[in-house]
């Protein structure tokens, strides 16, 4: 079964660190990833750009809509995501746990549907 | 560049959706088929579609957290919002303009949002 890890965490803190601080953060997921791999559980996964960057887009009726920003506003936002591969929800829930933002912001597991299309 | 378009879908939408019986829910997907069907058709030989992830309903997330070294997984998903992501598609774009393109084919922005995020590459 395949799980997304949904990062979740404060943006604000993490533009605060110094170089040195984020390094010692950047290095916590390369173990992470690495262990990850070498277990195959992690199959793919991206980091997003900073929630400022964002630009949400609608189409009501014939019109598309551009707005700056992301679509919901929270106060931790979503940072990037793993794709795991797992037995089950509680094996990547184990996973998911040794993600470095676990222990500070959240990360939501959620079941990849294998059925293409929507709505899901 | 790469981007990552998050999908939503309305909770109103998807609350409907769970009440429906499978023949309902069927229906409703075969009607967004073809849109999807095209978007693909379209799109895939340009190679600007990068992986591809439905996601199963918000309902089914779990949510980690952990704290003082204690794992804490609670039910259901990370934050209660209007829309909920429902899928998440990795682009390969030229520039922002060509996203948007692309997001506003996407069947969930007819309702919803499609919202793009460029991805960090290291």
């Amino acid at each position: 079964m395949q799980y997304l890890a949904l990062i979740y965490g404060d943006e604000n803190g993490w533009q605060q660190l110094g170089p040195d601080d984020r390094n010692a953060v950047m290095e916590e997921y390369h173990t992470f990833s690495r262990e990850g791999q070498e277990a195959r559980v992690i199959t793919g996964g991206s980091e997003l750009d900073a929630t400022s960057t964002a630009t949400t887009v609608r189409v009501r009726g014939d019109e598309t809509l551009v707005t700056d920003g992301p679509f919901a506003e929270l106060k931790e936002t979503l940072g990037g995501y793993f794709v795991l591969e797992c037995d089950s929800i509680d094996e990547a829930c184990s996973w998911a746990a040794k993600i470095p933002a676990a222990s500070h912001g959240a990360i939501e597991v959620r079941p990849v549907n294998v059925d293409e299309g929507k709505p899901s | 560049m790469k981007y990552v378009a998050l999908l939503t879908n309305l909770q109103e939408d998807i609350d409907r959706w769970a009440m429906m019986t499978p023949k309902e829910a069927q229906a409703v997907r075969a009607e967004e088929v073809p849109k999807w069907e095209a978007l693909f058709g379209e799109l895939g030989p340009t190679g600007a579609l990068g992986a591809g992830f439905e996601l199963d309903s918000p309902s089914t997330a779990k949510t980690v957290r952990v704290r003082g070294g204690e794992t804490l997984v609670t039910d259901g998903p990370f934050a209660e919002t209007k829309e909920q992501i429902g899928g998440v598609m990795e682009l390969e774009c030229e520039d922002l303009d060509q996203a948007i393109a692309i997001a506003a084919r996407i069947p969930v922005v007819f309702r919803a949002s499609v919202e793009l995020r460029p991805v960090i590459e290291r």
